[in-house]
């Protein structure tokens, strides 16, 4: 549904996007994950043809972006309708701009997204969450084959967050390709399809439960360990360490495989009275997260 | 902590370079073209004669008024052609010498000559009366004095003729009526640049261009669905303040309302159109306020509003010619003042559509569906 070859992007010079192909299928959630920087936007934008690839094709629905806009649409970052316009206004300008004038269609979108009090309400007066909501409807409102968010959920509690996703989902099995991109490791698991930005380059593909392969073979520890700068500091110094990485009281380690279970056992007994456990875990998003920004920077 | 408030200020501003170029070569630009372009001497003032006298003496008046470079002389055939040639704009001054001027010249018979001077623009009436005395110079007139070569000398007339002043169009030299009509345009000028002026700029940096430029809306449905409200918003403003023109100090009503109609939509559409253009290049709001006093002031300067463009060095003219405001205030001062005919303002008004086609043409090729 979504076919990007070999996209190339330069600002000033500076390469930003680095030769990213992508092959997203209908029906999908795609989820394009990467740290701030890494190009993630620039991406979204060239395939929403708002910015005008250096190099590289992108085909949406089989046709060139320019000829596909009326199959997909695009929800920014930050909320991009019109603050003085009121909910129902906004709604009803975009609609037009795609020729959709059924006024039914469009009351059941604000319905099915809670908007319906607020239909007459100012937009910029809207909360964030609401705010992203109209943004949603707005782009669904000539009822798009492909829809792409670009963080659709940064700044969004948790609870709206929820209740977004099961949409993304209901819109999925309606048939319709989703692209988000993201830095949240929650959204990013929710996703059927992955690929991992860094520095303007995929250095990893694939579902939430293979895209952990990309870290090749490694080993993840946790320990239960109160934060101590200088254990972090003493296990950084160890060779084959790739990630010390600290949630509250959880310590998580990512290390090569020639550095054992003992090593790290021993390292931190000698800082620690006490004896603690350094368990083998199951390398989650996060670390794959982390371990693959900090080894393409390196 | 005023003091970090400033520092921040005046780093903000450092890092914005194109603000930096407006703040440093506007003023340049500015102060060069003022200081070669803002003269109150005319020069070259156009000015139609009827001679029917034919003589010598009359030579010696034509000659005294061109010598000077203050009047460039042309023939007409009729004192009605003066008149003609004043209210087409073609000429700004004429005098008339009758054919019996010689003949009375020499009997000391103080013939009369008569001036005539364009009076809608006052200051530029004042030079010309001021100039037009080097016509009764004394070097012009000593051939004048006509006495038997048997008498004495004898006191005869101070002057050999008298020279009789016309104001046409405006003959108490109303400042008000000079001004007005182009103070309408000048307000309209600013209130069409400055509220198209940011209306992209504004869409750029509230980030709604960004979903704007994802729908299949075309460029020039863009560029029109743009201009319109504003065009519309900007006319109804034209006949307020012209309305207010009429109640408030009694300005004359025009020789033609269809024509003083086109004259607003033109002249609205070209300064719409030309701050959509400021706004496709401005990057801020600010830029784009920058941009439009940028034009507004030579606008006001250079375009024969306030300063006569007989007074226009020729070397700067053409930038006068560029000003769309020019010729709008030859329109609005031919249709309230001088009742020219439509045929003498065809050109201006020529002019002036071809301002707003070029200005929307360029902002539709400006604008760009990316980001």
């Amino acid at each position: 549904m979504i076919s990007a070859y070999n996209l190339v992007k330069r600002f000033n010079g500076n390469i930003a996007v680095n030769n990213v192909s992508l092959n997203v299928d209908k029906g999908n959630i795609f989820g394009l994950l990467g740290p701030n920087a890494a190009g993630k936007t620039t991406v979204i934008r060239m395939l929403c043809g708002i910015i005008k690839n250096d190099e590289g094709d992108v085909k949406i629905n089989n046709m060139s972006v320019n000829k596909a806009k009326t199959d997909f649409g695009y929800v920014a970052q930050h909320f991009g309708q019109y603050e003085e316009l009121s909910v129902w206004e906004n709604l009803k300008f975009y609609a037009s701009m795609y020729d959709v004038h059924d006024k039914e269609h469009l009351n059941s979108l604000l319905d099915r997204y809670n908007l319906t009090p607020y239909k007459n309400k100012r937009a910029g007066l809207l909360s964030g969450g609401y705010q992203r909501r109209l943004a949603l409807v707005c782009a669904l409102a000539h009822d798009p084959k492909v829809l792409f968010l670009d963080e659709p959920t940064a700044g969004i509690d948790p609870v709206t967050r929820k209740l977004l996703w099961d949409d993304f989902y209901r819109l999925s099995t309606e048939g319709k390709t989703l692209f988000v991109t993201t830095h949240y490791m929650e959204e990013a698991q929710r996703c059927t399809q992955l690929a991992f930005l860094s520095q303007g380059k995929v250095v990893a593909e694939g579902t939430p439960v293979t895209i952990k392969d990309a870290l090749g073979e490694v080993h993840v520890y946790s320990s239960q360990t109160a934060y101590r700068p200088d254990i972090h500091k003493a296990l950084h110094n160890l060779p084959g360490m790739i990630l010390v990485n600290q949630f509250g009281n959880e310590l998580r380690i990512v290390v090569e495989p020639t550095l054992t279970q003992s090593i790290l056992q021993e390292t931190m007994n000698s800082l620690l009275c006490d004896n603690c456990s350094v368990e083998l875990v199951e390398p989650n998003l996060e670390d794959v997260f982390i371990a693959l920004t900090q080894s393409t920077s390196e | 902590m005023i003091a970090a408030i400033v520092k921040k200020e005046l780093l903000q501003l450092r890092r914005d370079p194109r603000l930096i170029g407006l703040i440093i070569v506007m003023p340049i630009i500015m102060l060069v073209l003022f200081g070669m372009a803002l003269k109150l001497e005319p020069k070259n003032v156009r000015m139609a004669y009827f001679d029917e006298d034919h003589s010598i003496f009359t030579n010696l008046i034509k000659t005294s008024l061109w010598s000077d470079g203050y009047f460039d002389l042309y023939q007409v055939n009729s004192t009605e052609g003066i008149v003609e040639e004043i209210r087409a704009g073609r000429a700004k001054a004429g005098f008339h010498v009758k054919k019996t001027f010689s003949a009375e010249l020499i009997e000391n018979e103080q013939p009369h000559v008569t001036f005539y001077v364009d009076g809608t623009m006052p200051s530029l009436t004042t030079a010309m009366k001021y100039h037009s005395g080097s016509a009764t110079d004394a070097g012009v007139t000593n051939g004048m004095y006509f006495s038997d070569a048997d008498s004495k000398n004898i006191v005869i007339a101070d002057e050999p003729f008298i020279m009789d002043t016309v104001i046409l169009f405006n003959p108490d030299e109303k400042e008000t009526w000079f001004f007005l009509p182009g103070v309408i345009g000048v307000l309209i000028m600013q209130i069409a640049l400055i509220l198209t002026g940011i209306t992209v700029v504004r869409e750029r940096e509230k980030r709604t261009l960004e979903q704007l430029l994802v729908t299949p809306l075309s460029k020039t449905t863009f560029i029109i669905g743009k201009l319109i409200p504003y065009i519309f918003i900007a006319l109804l403003d034209f006949y307020f303040i012209l309305g207010a023109g009429w109640l408030l100090f009694d300005l004359p009503q025009p020789t033609s309302h269809f024509l003083m109609f086109v004259l607003a939509f033109i002249y609205v559409a070209v300064m719409i159109s030309l701050g959509l253009l400021i706004s496709l290049f401005a990057k801020t709001q600010q830029q784009a306020m920058f941009l439009a006093i940028f034009i507004i002031v030579p606008s006001i300067l250079l375009s024969g509003f306030i300063f006569p463009l007989e007074a226009i060095p020729e070397s700067i003219r053409p930038i006068s010619n560029i000003i769309p405001f020019t010729f709008f205030a030859d329109i609005i001062r031919g249709l309230l003042v001088k009742h020219t005919l439509f045929i003498d303002l065809l050109s201006s008004y020529l002019a002036l559509t071809s301002f707003a086609v070029v200005f929307t043409v360029a902002s539709i090729i400006k604008f760009r569906k990316t980001l």
